[in-house]
């Protein structure tokens, strides 16, 4: 018997995938600086992956384990594992190979807690890894998303469009309103800073733009600009590519949920199902979230 | 970035590159000189895009070692001269050279022309050195110092191994130049590092050659897969660490 037959009986998962660079891509999306710490929660549903920053931010990526080729798990309740975001990519990034679609083995833990990755092609080149991981630092429950009433507010727009709106609020910097308008359907960027920049993405004027709207009364919150930029400021060039569209909802107290859709399809697979269906199937992509707290307003700081 | 170079008759097989050759010096016509390696790769650069763009001609690239009087200045300095002549036009390039080098530093630089030469007991050929580049070029961003072991089997093993993580690849069934040695049956099973590490034991593989990585370029003759014997880069990377063996 060898001896990783021996640590895959003692994994709580051990999983394989065959578009590594799907994975890099998602995880990307949620790297919106160099040195972020991660905590990675595995259960029968998949793997999740959360990055924060300091009670202001949140981000959530969703591999459910659809996207891999093989997944045994048999932990008992959910394992949890701290890690350094920045790390794992790169390290990912290393066993994707430009042109092919590279397959590796995850397995979690090792014999030293580690996350160990090897590749999982050919028998006679292999690369393999292994990152240190650590305990997890508590993640902070009070990002969870309410909705704000019994209707959704919230509307879906192309990534490109969206990218492209707060790429150009740049310049007014620091805060930025966002605004829901039932009559007429209307999401409304404003940027008042260092001079002011109104961005109207009119619901019925544009349907190419705004994809879907729901309001059923005006709201009005304000955001960092500097969060509401992380979470389009590494969107992946083939959510661009493919046309996707990403989804903003309003919850309770003014949470902003972002969420978008990265492909985590073979490529070759990718384009015969483009052709023939014009979607993608639904099971190979990779969910991501961000949660982006408002800016407390004077008058709602003391209620 | 500086760069030294002698100019000899030996240095290149001077009938596979040059049609003609002269070269005259007290130094048994050897002269050496340094020079701005990116000036030279902008003349050759130009010389090489007038030729190209006029295929069918025989065009001629005339290199010469020259003295010629700057503008504004009275003193001669020494030039290396490149001269192209392509069909419609003629372009001459003069890249500044330094004074040629001592007697004694030529010597010295002949030295270690001619320790690079030396090869290590046991080469591997890498047969896919963009896919080894592209490996390296994206373990960078996980650490910079990078362990090699080249085994007799035919077995390169590169490895980062920092307190946060080990990253690693190991490309096996290579072709050996040199010593080689078959590897041990019960090896197969075992993880790379393992199988490295028995290999260093056992004497058939070295983590370090000598004080150096040597590392050899070969090129294929343009548009076939048959290497180009005139022409093949040697470099000798010093190792940082030279590891526990």
């Amino acid at each position: 018997m060898s001896s990783s037959a021996i640590e895959t009986d003692t994994s709580d998962l051990v999983c394989q995938l065959d578009n590594v660079q799907g994975i890099v891509d998602a995880l990307s999306t949620v790297r919106w600086k160099r040195h972020q710490d991660a905590v990675v929660e595995l259960s029968e549903h998949g793997i999740v992956l959360i990055v924060e920053e300091t009670g202001c931010l949140q981000a959530k990526v969703y591999l459910q384990k659809e996207l891999f080729i093989r997944y045994e798990y048999t932990a008992q309740g959910r394992p949890r594992f701290g890690l350094s975001l920045g790390l794992f990519v790169d390290c990912l990034n290393t066993f994707s190979v430009p042109g092919h679609s590279s397959s590796i083995e995850i397995q979690y833990p090792g014999p030293d807690m580690q996350l160990l990755i090897k590749s999982a092609d050919s028998l006679d080149d292999c690369i393999y890894a292994e990152i240190r991981t650590r305990i997890p630092e508590t993640i902070s429950w009070d990002y969870n998303f309410e909705p704000a009433g019994s209707t959704p507010l919230s509307f879906t727009v192309k990534s490109a469009v969206l990218k492209e709106a707060i790429d150009d609020l740049e310049w007014p910097g620091s805060s930025i309103q966002i605004i829901l308008k039932p009559v007429p359907p209307s999401v409304t960027f404003r940027g008042e800073g260092h001079g002011d920049l109104q961005i109207d993405l009119m619901y019925y004027a544009n349907t190419d733009l705004l994809i879907a709207f729901h309001c059923d009364h005006e709201v009005s919150y304000r955001y960092k600009y500097k969060f509401l930029r992380a979470t389009t400021s590494n969107v992946p060039s083939n959510v661009i590519k493919d046309n996707r569209g990403s989804k903003l909802t309003i919850g309770r107290g003014g949470m902003l949920k972002v969420q978008h859709l990265v492909s985590v399809a073979r490529p070759s697979a990718s384009h015969q199902h483009i052709d023939s269906a014009g979607y993608q199937q639904p099971s190979r992509i990779a969910y991501i979230e961000f949660f982006v707290k408002p800016e407390e307003d004077e008058d709602t700081v003391n209620d | 970035m500086k760069f030294k170079a002698v100019v000899t008759e030996n240095g290149f097989r001077k009938q596979a590159l040059f049609e003609d050759y002269r070269i005259s010096s007290q130094n048994e016509d050897r002269i050496a000189f340094a020079f701005d390696i990116s000036l030279l790769l902008r003349a050759v650069r130009s010389s090489v895009s007038i030729i190209s763009g006029e295929f069918g001609i025989a065009n001629r690239l005339q290199v010469k070692l020259v003295k010629k009087l700057p503008p504004n200045s009275t003193q001669p300095m020494p030039f290396l001269t490149f001269e192209t002549k392509g069909y419609k036009s003629a372009v001459i390039q003069d890249v500044p050279i330094s004074k040629p080098l001592s007697r004694a530093q030529l010597l010295q630089l002949q030295a270690a022309l001619d320790a690079a030469q030396d090869l290590p007991p046991t080469l591997v050929q890498v047969p896919d050195s963009n896919r080894l580049q592209n490996f390296v070029d994206r373990m960078k961003h996980v650490g910079d110092l990078l362990n090699v072991s080249i085994s007799k089997y035919g077995d390169l093993h590169l490895q980062i191994s920092t307190t946060l993580i080990t990253l690693g690849a190991e490309f096996r069934k290579l072709l050996v130049v040199g010593d080689k040695a078959q590897a041990p049956s019960e090896d197969r099973d075992l993880s790379a590092q393992t199988r490295s590490g028995r290999a260093i034991l056992m004497g058939d593989a070295q983590s370090v050659q000598g004080a150096c990585l040597t590392v050899i370029f070969q090129f294929f003759i343009p548009g076939t897969r048959q290497t180009d014997k005139s022409i093949s880069l040697h470099c000798r990377l010093p190792v940082l660490d030279p590891g526990s063996s």
